[in-house]
C-alpha cells in the first residue's frame, strides 16, 4: 500500500514536471513568433530563429552541467577517490553514506550553489539525479 | 542572524521513540550547519578553516555518539550540543577554543594515538586523569 502510494506520487510528480517544461517551451515560441511578426515581417524571421536555438541549447545544457558539479560535490564529501564512478544514477547508500551523510551532503550543496533545501525535500533525496533535480527547481524558484 | 534564530530555542519535551529522536538530531546537525558562515564571520576564521571542513568536524563530533539508542540520552546529548552552539554563536567563547575544539583538536587525538613506544601508564595519564 505505502509502496503504492510512493509510486503514485513519484509519477505524478514526474508528470508535473513535464508538463511545466511543455508550458514554458509553449510560452518562450509564443512569445517570439509574436514579437517577431509584430516588428519585423517576414525578411527577419530567419534571423530570429538563431536566438531561439541558442536558448534551447543553454537550457539543455544546464541540467548535465549541474549533475556534473553535483557528482564533484559528493566525491569531495564523502572522501572518494577520483577514480571511482560516480553519476547520475549512483545512489549515497551505495557509496557509502550513512544518513548524517546525507544530510551533510545537502548542506554542502545549499553553500555551493546559494540554496536553501527544505527538510522535506532534503528527505526525499537518495540518488545524484534527484539531488540535481531538486536543485534545478529550487533555482528555477527562486530566480523570477 | 544565526543569534537571532537561536535565541528562540526552547527545550523539547522528549523524544517518543527512536526515529523522532534521529529526526531531531539532524535538525540540530542543520542548524549548527546555517550557523558556520556567521562563526566563520565572528571569530575570523578564515585563514584557519573553510566552513565544509567546519562542518565535517561537526558531523564528526555527532558521529562520536552513533552508537547511542536510549532517546532520552540522545536528548540529553542534543541539549548539551544545542547549548554549545548558543556558546560559540553568542561569542560566549574565544577564537583559540574554537580553534582548539574544532580545528586542531582531532589532530591532537590523532598524533596521541600513534605513540607507540609508551607505557600503559603514560599512555592512560595523557588521555585522562580518572583511571
Amino acid at each position: 500500500m505505502a509502496t503504492n502510494t510512493f509510486t503514485g506520487a513519484s509519477l505524478s510528480e514526474r508528470f508535473l514536471r513535464l508538463k511545466l517544461n511543455q508550458r514554458l517551451a509553449f510560452n518562450s515560441i509564443a512569445g517570439q513568433r509574436y514579437s517577431s511578426i509584430s516588428s519585423y515581417g517576414r525578411r527577419n524571421v530567419s534571423f530570429s530563429s538563431q536566438p531561439r536555438s541558442i536558448r534551447l541549447t543553454v537550457s539543455c545544457a544546464a541540467k548535465p552541467e549541474t549533475v556534473e558539479k553535483v557528482c564533484k560535490i559528493v566525491k569531495n564529501q564523502l572522501a572518494l577517490s577520483d577514480d571511482s564512478k560516480v553519476n547520475g544514477e549512483s545512489t549515497f547508500t551505495a557509496l557509502g553514506a550513512d544518513s548524517l551523510d546525507t544530510v551533510e551532503i545537502v548542506m554542502g550543496l545549499e553553500e555551493e550553489f546559494g540554496i536553501t533545501v527544505e527538510e522535506d525535500s532534503a528527505q526525499s533525496i537518495s540518488t545524484v539525479q534527484e539531488a540535481a533535480d531538486l536543485i534545478e527547481e529550487i533555482i528555477n524558484k527562486q530566480s523570477p | 542572524m544565526a543569534n537571532a534564530a537561536l535565541r528562540n530555542v526552547k527545550v523539547l519535551p522528549n523524544s517518543a521513540n527512536m526515529e523522532e529522536a534521529r529526526h531531531r538530531v539532524f535538525q540540530f546537525f542543520r542548524t549548527a550547519c546555517r550557523s558556520l558562515p556567521s562563526v566563520m564571520e565572528i571569530y575570523n576564521l578564515y585563514d584557519v578553516v573553510s566552513v565544509s571542513e567546519l562542518r565535517s568536524s561537526v558531523s564528526s563530533q555527532i558521529r562520536k555518539n552513533i552508537h547511542v539508542t536510549d532517546p532520552k540520552v540522545i536528548d540529553m546529548l542534543l541539549f548539551k550540543g544545542m547549548e554549545e552552539l548558543k556558546n560559540v554563536v553568542d561569542h560566549s567563547k574565544q577564537r583559540h577554543h574554537i580553534i582548539g575544539q574544532y580545528v586542531v583538536g582531532q589532530q591532537v587525538q590523532d598524533s596521541a594515538t600513534k605513540d607507540q613506544g609508551t607505557s600503559t601508564f603514560l599512555k592512560n595519564f595523557y588521555n585522562t586523569n580518572y583511571f
